[in-house]
């Protein structure tokens, strides 16, 4: 019974911040249509970011802000500029692009930092006991962050005016245009947060994760099995389905091979596939 | 306040306006008919600056219109299309306050409270999601909100298209009391009596000209404005 407690909540732990990530993802497919195979990437700066400011003395929390200030900001603004003049080009050539932006990531990643695994300490040390088990305070600290980033967004999106306006833009960009929405604006607001997001998630797991430039690729997969099981640009159902997902894979792998999980989860998501095809639609919804 | 000179409009190699030249005034209700075909939409679309390649003059309240469609919208220059004009998973409610949030935190409430008043039905159904109102409603739901927003003129297109009698006479009604107010609303529009409600006067379109210009007092019957338009002379 321990064990599968434990078990249970280091699925939480996995799941929320692939809640962060997913979430990013199916904001940037909603309001835009683009699929964004480097937003793992991103994650893995945000995860480096904090890895240099610790190591520079400069603090743990400052690096999460780092991390979701400036890959959010400069990222968003970035990929922004970088998919601007693809925006009415075929798909294909946009998920080209963010699969050979990327490659590029990860190798400059490679060059610049090496490819060994770097360790960050966690800020808190503290155990609690479950059990006979000790387990970390941190651990329980990220679900809590991502839950309350996550709840944050769905406040943003329902209440705030630039989140009323991205749901505008996705689900009826030609009319949100007409009424004065300020259309590019709002695109950028949608590129900032996405990465933003992957960011602030890569950050805060980068303590229990190692730090190397492939540690966004893990992430990105199963964010995309995410966002296409929760309804493409479903910002809720993404966090949701990233928490079960998390969850699931972690008792799965108590009873069946890790590898097992996954061929499970990928047969879902093909029959998920399968049924939304018939009734899909692209919209950020809450 | 609207005038347009000699424009031009062209998709791709297809010339579809064809150097037309018409103006609105000030709480002036004006009426663009013709065939199916002919350039209407097309028309309201490259005063909006969306779609069409334009060539020609258009000026809005003295100045030059220019700019992207949320920046002429910003002017004051209100559009309602036909078709696909709601945020089909957000609530009547949320439809509205998308564009109330374009205007001051003060006006907010005003603007939902006047697009209630001029359809009540939306204030019945400020909870439903706009995709799910009959297309009747959706179109006074758009409808409402393009005037809520207070625009100085509004350009409505085929707001009685499909539409029951009924529901005719309150969106006529609702733009008649626009141009009271002192709105200049261009309409695309069939119906007689929409146009008898809401116009003074009317330009008739054919394969991308406007051909003539006419009072809406010479009609007295709807047979008689058919014939002009059908043969699309002035």
């Amino acid at each position: 019974m321990e064990h599968i407690v434990v078990a249970a909540l280091n699925g939480l732990v996995v799941g929320a911040s692939l809640a962060l990530v997913a979430a990013g993802l199916a904001l940037l497919f909603g309001v835009l249509g683009i699929l964004n195979f480097a937003q793992g990437d991103f994650f893995m700066l945000g995860a480096y970011t904090v890895y240099f400011t610790v190591a520079a003395g400069l603090g743990f929390w400052l690096g999460v802000v780092a991390a979701a200030l400036v890959v959010g900001v400069a990222g968003g603004l970035f990929l922004m500029a970088m998919l601007w003049p693809l925006r009415d080009r075929a798909t294909a050539l946009v998920l080209l692009a963010t699969l050979g932006l990327s490659l590029i990531m990860e190798q400059l990643a490679t060059n610049r930092f090496g490819a060994d695994a770097k360790t960050v300490a966690p800020p808190i040390a503290a155990r609690i006991p479950i059990g006979g088990t000790q387990y970390p305070v941190y651990d329980l600290l990220v679900v809590v962050a991502a839950a309350l980033i996550l709840t944050g967004g769905y406040v943003f999106l329902k209440y705030v005016k630039y989140g009323v306006w991205l749901r505008a833009v996705a689900q009826n960009q030609r009319m949100a245009s007409l009424l004065g929405v300020p259309v590019t604006r709002v695109y950028a607001l949608a590129f900032i947060v996405s990465l933003g997001l992957a960011a602030v998630a890569g950050s805060l797991l980068a303590p229990l994760f190692s730090v190397y430039p492939t540690v966004g690729l893990d992430v990105n997969l199963d964010a995309f099995i995410v966002v296409i099981a929760g309804g493409l640009g479903n910002f809720r159902g993404a966090a949701v389905l990233a928490l079960v997902l998390g969850v699931v894979k972690q008792l799965g792998a108590m009873v069946v091979p890790g590898q097992a999980v996954d061929l499970v989860v990928f047969a879902l998501v093909i029959v998920l596939l399968i049924v939304r095809s018939q009734r899909q639609s692209v919209l950020v919804r809450l | 306040m609207l005038e347009l000179s000699d424009v031009h409009a062209y998709y791709g190699r297809s010339h579809v306006i064809q150097g037309i030249s018409l103006r609105v005034g000030r709480g002036e209700g004006v009426g663009l008919v013709g065939h199916n075909g002919v350039g209407k939409t097309t028309t309201l679309k490259s005063v909006m600056g969306m779609g069409p390649r334009t060539r020609g003059h258009i000026v809005f309240e003295d100045r030059d219109l220019r700019g992207p469609a949320h920046a002429r919208a910003r002017r004051g220059l209100g559009f309602v299309p036909d078709g696909e004009a709601v945020f089909p998973e957000m609530t009547v409610e949320e439809n509205i306050r998308a564009g109330a949030l374009l205007k001051p935190r003060a006006d907010h409430r005003r603007c939902l409270d006047t697009a209630y008043e001029l359809f009540p039905v939306l204030g019945e159904r400020r909870n439903q999601l706009g995709g799910t109102l009959s297309g009747g409603q959706q179109k006074m739901l758009s409808l409402a909100r393009g005037l809520a927003l207070e625009p100085r003129l509004i350009m409505v297109d085929e707001p009685s298209e499909g539409l029951m009698p009924i529901n005719v006479e309150l969106i006529a009604a609702a733009l008649r009391r626009a141009v009271e107010q002192g709105v200049g609303v261009l309409v695309v529009d069939a119906s007689f009596q929409l146009l008898k409600t809401v116009c003074s006067r009317m330009y008739v379109m054919k394969q991308g000209r406007i051909t003539g210009e006419h009072e809406l007092d010479e009609f007295a019957t709807a047979d008689r404005l058919v014939e002009t338009y059908l043969k699309g002379e002035g």
